[in-house]
């Protein structure tokens, strides 16, 4: 059944591919005007996208199921996709530099996409089984979600930081340095705030706390790693390739945080994301 | 091992306590502060946090608390004595495990006491030179007569002065958010320590209730056959699951009574989700299944009978063992043991097949009459006494969080020089919105140009 809020979001992933098309374009010929229409699209298909969440919430509410778009892959994916559009927003006056939003636009882009096309996720709406039917299912997948996408800039940055080309459009080593710490700033205690929220969750709906189930595992794995970046940075004094090195393997952890767990492991977490 | 650098400020503790107590051994003095170093060293920290995270990855990559003969299918004997003897099939239980934890959270206790409140008292609030206020990133040069007017609004943005000379002053935005850091070390030893009393003493277990049992023990998770008192009785008022039109479950609930002393104390619906805490005791909706209740007719007596529940009358004992929904195409069936004179045997019944569901045991006519199905609710069990300590630590490292990431602080230095007035500004955390709010100072002061 194809519902009002897959129209709407098609469209979302549409313009997001001619958003890095306009990317693209500007770095062709590098006039101001190009980019400040890159930013006016950002914005519309910002509110766009938010509409198509929002329509899913309405269209699960006419199947008599209703619920907030965050209880499974497909869901999550297009949530994630709009968390990164969300912080490239926030951190807009930070990212004055459009290889770093081009980036950015480039995850949101795959991960919609990804949500849309994959056969393998399922695009219906589900009603909720007994244990996400919980309060606590919106804080703590919003606060997950929007520490995933800012490691998603973390991640550019460090991954720039590497690559050493002497081009007008990328930015100084200390900008992506910085940049990479704010973006952590961002993530690691919207992470931690994540861990918490599920933890207590959990207490609610498992009878524990903590069990060790492997996204539970992971999850830490992945806090551990990035406090160890910001005692690293603060502490140590760390900077430079170490610290970009550190943040790089934080996101891999975080991706394998979110897909690895539910595509290789199995756990208590296996009925979403 | 010992770090090789030892903090600043231990090293200047060291020479303090030394000149103080020339008499004592000092080969004693530094033994202490040695190990005090020793624990206390981010090194250590960062060490143990890796060994932690890195040792958590093979909890998730080899099974947890499987059957053994799981373990013995995958790997090898080398392996599986591999497996054995570091317990890595319980890994997070694993003496090695604990105890790494629990020596980062000394670690971490020792570590913060002495970067955080220790070295409060030796740092001093001195103004930098004039050279290194201008190095800084942050820096202004103003003119002179402008110290009266930028003075009130610096106090206004700033609030606290921490130091005030003749030769400068020094203001300081948001000193509690230097707390954030040793706020969130404490709230994480919190939750380890609570985490740790729930392990010592609390309980874990599960409980199969059919509606109307009532039960006051129930079987402790991970032991066959340990029973733990609850200290007051339930009774299983109801269960019922009910399910969405496309058939996926939607809700399951467990009626439960609490009974103490005769009498119902509370009746609560435990669902997913909504426990029922009693005591410090909390009962969760788990599980649900369907075990099979045999109808039997012995010698012309009605009998109910569950898998495993033993039949004895004159003799004669008889004990379903095993159920199969269906056998071939014959439908449901049960085998039975029972004692023929004397010598254990087998039997087994099918429903639906009118040759198969009677047979004459040891003399007695046994007619399986009808299976029905026994739905069953499984509820889990714990009590933990940590939950609150857990509960703060999560509360104080919240608090941290927020005062740590998100309270904007920094220091504003003002340097009276001959001829002119120099003001720089340090944010460790927040260096852009640091600019912000002293940009837009110096911008109102070149409004109010006193010359």
């Amino acid at each position: 059944m194809e519902l009002i809020h897959h129209k709407i979001l098609g469209l979302t992933t549409i313009i997001y591919a001619i958003i890095l098309l306009l990317h693209f374009i500007y770095f062709a010929f590098k006039k101001e005007a190009i980019l400040k229409a890159i930013w006016w699209v950002i914005y519309i298909n910002f509110i766009l996208h938010t509409l198509g969440l929002i329509f899913r919430w309405i269209d699960s509410y006419k199947l008599n199921i209703g619920h907030a778009p965050l209880s499974n892959l497909y869901e999550s994916l297009i949530f994630f996709s709009w968390c990164i559009c969300l912080i490239i927003i926030l951190m807009k006056k930070r990212l004055v530099y459009p290889i770093i939003t081009m980036f950015s636009i480039i995850g949101a882009l795959f991960f919609i996409a990804y949500a849309s096309l994959s056969p393998g996720v399922d695009k219906g709406i589900q009603p909720l089984i007994p244990a996400l039917q919980s309060n606590w299912l919106h804080i703590h997948v919003i606060t997950c979600f929007i520490s995933y996408a800012a490691f998603v800039i973390s991640f550019i940055c460090s991954t720039l930081y590497f690559l050493r080309f002497d081009w007008s459009i990328m930015p100084d080593k200390n900008t992506l340095e910085e940049l990479n710490y704010k973006s952590i700033m961002v993530g690691f205690p919207m992470l931690s705030a994540g861990i918490l929220t599920g933890a207590v969750w959990a207490h609610y709906a498992w009878g524990s706390y903590w069990s060790w189930d492997p996204k539970e595992t992971w999850s830490l794995i992945t806090w551990i790693i990035y406090a160890l970046v910001l005692h690293a940075r603060f502490v140590k004094g760390w900077r430079g390739n170490r610290l970009a090195l550190i943040s790089i393997i934080g996101f891999f952890s975080v991706m394998f945080t979110y897909f690895g767990v539910n595509f290789i492991l199995s756990g208590l977490h296996s009925y979403a994301v | 091992m010992l770090p090789k650098e030892p903090l600043p400020l231990q090293s200047a503790m060291n020479v303090t306590k030394n000149s103080d107590e020339k008499d004592k051994p000092i080969k004693e003095k530094n033994t202490i502060n040695r190990l005090v170093g020793f624990f206390g060293s981010v090194k250590l920290s960062i060490f143990i946090l890796s060994f932690i995270a890195i040792t958590s990855v093979l909890g998730t990559l080899i099974k947890q608390n499987a059957p053994a003969e799981e373990y013995i299918s995958t790997y090898s004997e080398t392996v599986i004595k591999i497996i054995v003897f570091f317990k890595l099939y319980d890994v997070y239980h694993a003496p090695w495990f604990i105890g790494a934890v629990v020596f980062f959270a000394l670690n971490l206790g020792v570590c913060t006491f002495t970067r955080f409140f220790r070295k409060k008292s030796s740092a001093s609030f001195s103004l930098p030179d004039e050279k290194t206020l201008s190095d800084m990133e942050l820096s202004f040069t103003l003119n002179k007569d402008l110290e009266r007017i930028i003075l009130p609004l610096i106090k206004k943005k700033f609030k606290k002065k921490i130091y005030d000379g003749d030769d400068g002053l020094i203001y300081e935005k948001n000193t509690f958010s230097r707390f954030g850091v040793p706020i969130i070390h404490i709230s994480i030893i919190l939750i380890l320590v609570g985490g740790l009393v729930g392990l010592i003493w609390g309980y874990k277990g599960f409980l199969v209730l059919h509606k109307g049992d009532v039960k006051e023990k129930f079987l402790l998770r991970g032991e066959e056959t340990k029973e733990m008192s609850l200290g007051f009785t339930i009774r299983c008022k109801d269960f019922n699951i009910s399910y969405y039109p496309n058939g996926s479950p939607k809700d399951y609930v467990t009626t439960i009574e609490v009974i103490e002393k005769g009498r119902v104390i509370l009746e609560k619906d435990i669902r997913v989700n909504n426990p029922l805490n009693y005591k410090g005791w909390h009962l969760y909706q788990s599980s649900y299944g369907i075990s099979p209740l045999f109808m039997f007719k012995i010698d012309g007596k009605e009998v109910k009978l569950k898998e495993y529940d033993e039949y004895e009358a004159e003799g004669f004992i008889m004990i379903p063992i095993k159920f199969d929904a269906s056998i071939h195409n014959f439908g449901p069936g049960v085998q039975v043991a029972y004692l023929d004179n004397g010598e254990p045997n087998t039997a087994w019944f099918l429903r639906d097949i009118p040759k198969m569901n009677h047979r004459n045991l040891a003399g007695k006519s046994v007619i399986l009459e009808d299976i029905k199905e026994d739905l069953w609710t499984g509820v889990e069990i714990t009590y933990d006494p940590g939950i609150s300590i857990v509960w703060t630590g999560f509360a104080l490292l919240l608090l941290g969080l927020y005062i740590n990431f998100f309270v904007i602080s920094g220091k504003v230095y003002i340097r009276r020089l001959p001829d002119a007035l120099i003001m720089a500004g340090v944010s460790a955390k927040h260096k852009e919105r640091f600019r912000i709010i002293l940009e837009k100072i110096v911008r109102g002061l070149n409004g109010t140009d006193p010359s």
